[in-house]
């Protein structure tokens, strides 16, 4: 049986932290691997600024720097800016998947320009580490908002009846007036709308969390992992430092450890 | 049960084909999903000459062409010149996978460039002419031959002494001049795969194998090709082309 453990990028309770479990849903694999989601101990309140980019690649880091000890056979991070996919290549051997860059690569698989559909501008941030990493600006067709501020603790619930109207116009947008081939959900907090999304949109539209799952998986299966040269090792680890400064922002930010 | 059709680029006999059905001994695969080969009608002796693309790209859309009407879910392309994956997307709308593209593009969510392996010298421009068709020259650290000229049918069957611990000089090599994953460049080099990933420090990507998980991966997600990318034409000639296919055919020889 393999294991894979999720990363939540915000300490949620039991009800919110179950409405990102239930993605594996849309992965559709089979008995032979299960998801363990384990949260942050603390971060940023949204991803929207250079300040919570820092908070949160430390948090993803120290939330998985013991995944390999503690048996797991690959790691995903639930958010598509990838926080702390790197920091956590570079000390984990086995595999690390972040849904942005998956997505990204994934699209163009399937066609020539992609779109990214997201909530709010304030999150154009989140995209463009990835797409200056890959490259990739000259195929992203557009990135288009539907200008809501999202909910990250209980994203679309209630809500869906208002957005998801909202996320088909903007889309349809994307493929007739930008020119995108793909739509890449930009955000995990928004997979409740994919199934409607997909049924409603002429184009494919990736699902990024479930897309993560598949390319850990489908890593497993094919016995590789990221490269070494590409995440060196540090010459010397800091597992205890990173603890330490978590459970003081833990303890700051009210919760016990 | 899923079904997937393997398109294999020649014209081989059943031995020809074990060969590359071996492929699927080498990935961890879900129970419910099944892959049928099935060779072209004709075709190029190899993949050296623009002479061999355009033969081998019609070559493969005609064998694919009855892909979804035979009950296909998926087709996968067993070459790694992704011959024949546009034509076949223009016109099917189950998920066409090819390993050329896609071995690039997975190689780069593990690493930030790849090299790629040729069986030759005459198979670097091929690989050439990929690299600018899906516009990834710039995350291709090398393309590094180990001069060894490419039998279609047995593969590396006999040879593997000879031929393996020149693949592998070959991907150090590449991996010297800042290669962080290595494509293999032809599913024909598939027997070299577990030999490389043993001896090499990067991470190899067996091609084959890997359109194998990536069929399973968009069946489960739900996702194909984009038709905005692949158009459909006004008039398909599905007759017409397998008229060409079949003739050509009887001028090789076979039925």
């Amino acid at each position: 049986m393999a294991k894979v453990l999720v990363l939540v990028p915000f300490p949620l309770n039991a009800k919110n932290l179950a409405q990102r479990e239930i993605q594996q849903e849309a992965a559709h694999l089979g008995p032979d691997i299960e998801f363990h989601y384990r949260t942050v101990k603390a971060a940023p309140s949204n991803y929207v600024s250079h300040h919570d980019y820092v908070l949160a690649d430390l948090g993803m880091l120290e939330a998985g720097l013991s995944a390999q000890d503690d048996g797991y056979d690959a790691v995903c991070i639930d958010t598509m800016s990838d926080s702390g996919v790197s920091a956590l290549r570079s000390v984990l051997d086995i595999p690390v998947f972040g849904p942005g860059r998956a997505s990204v690569l994934v699209a163009l698989m399937l066609g020539e320009r992609f779109s990214i559909l997201t909530m709010w501008d304030s999150w154009r941030g989140l995209y463009k580490k990835t797409l200056l990493e890959l490259e990739a600006g000259a195929r992203c067709a557009s990135i288009r908002a539907i200008g809501v501020a999202p909910d990250n603790r209980n994203l679309l619930a209630g809500k869906k009846d208002d957005l998801l109207p909202m996320l088909l116009s903007e889309a349809n947008k994307a493929v007739s007036e930008d020119g995108a081939h793909v739509i890449l959900l930009g955000s995990t907090t928004m997979h409740e709308s994919h199934a409607y999304l997909a049924e409603h949109l002429p184009v494919p539209i990736i699902n990024p969390g479930p897309l993560s799952y598949r390319m850990a998986e489908t890593a497993l299966a094919l016995g590789v992992t990221h490269s070494r040269s590409s995440y060196p090792s540090p010459v010397v680890q800091k597992d205890d430092l990173f603890h330490t400064m978590l459970d003081a922002a833990a303890a700051a930010e009210g919760r016990d450890q | 049960m899923a079904k997937a059709l393997v398109l294999v680029p020649f014209a081989l006999d059943e031995a020809g084909i074990d060969n590359r059905r071996a492929q699927l001994k080498a990935v961890k695969l879900g129970p419910d999903i099944a892959f049928d080969f099935r060779p072209v009608t004709a075709g190029p002796a190899s993949f050296m000459s623009p002479h061999d693309w355009a033969l081998m790209d019609m070559a493969i859309f005609e064998a694919g062409l009855s892909a979804e009407d035979d009950g296909y879910d998926a087709v996968c392309i067993d070459t790694m010149s992704d011959s024949g994956m546009l034509p076949l997307r223009s016109m099917l709308s189950i998920p066409v996978i090819s390993p050329g593209k896609a071995s690039m593009l997975f190689a780069l969510t593990l690493g930030e460039k790849f090299g790629l392996l040729a069986q030759w010298q005459p198979a670097i421009l091929r690989n050439k002419k990929a690299l600018a068709e899906w516009g990834l020259a710039h995350r291709c650290a090398a393309i590094e031959s180990y001069d060894s000229p490419p039998d279609f049918s047995n593969l590396m069957s006999g040879k593997e002494d000879e031929v393996f611990p020149k693949m592998q000089a070959a991907a150090e090599r590449a991996i010297a001049a800042g290669a962080d994953v290595i494509c293999l460049g032809s599913t024909t080099m598939h027997q070299a795969a577990a030999f490389l990933a043993d001896n090499l420090p990067v991470p190899v990507i067996n091609p084959g194998p890997l359109t194998y998980k990536l069929v399973e991966t968009v069946l489960a997600l739900g996702l194909t090709h984009s038709r905005a990318a692949y158009p459909t034409p006004l008039a398909p000639k599905r007759e017409m082309i397998q008229a060409m296919l079949a003739a050509a055919a009887k001028v090789e020889g076979g039925s």
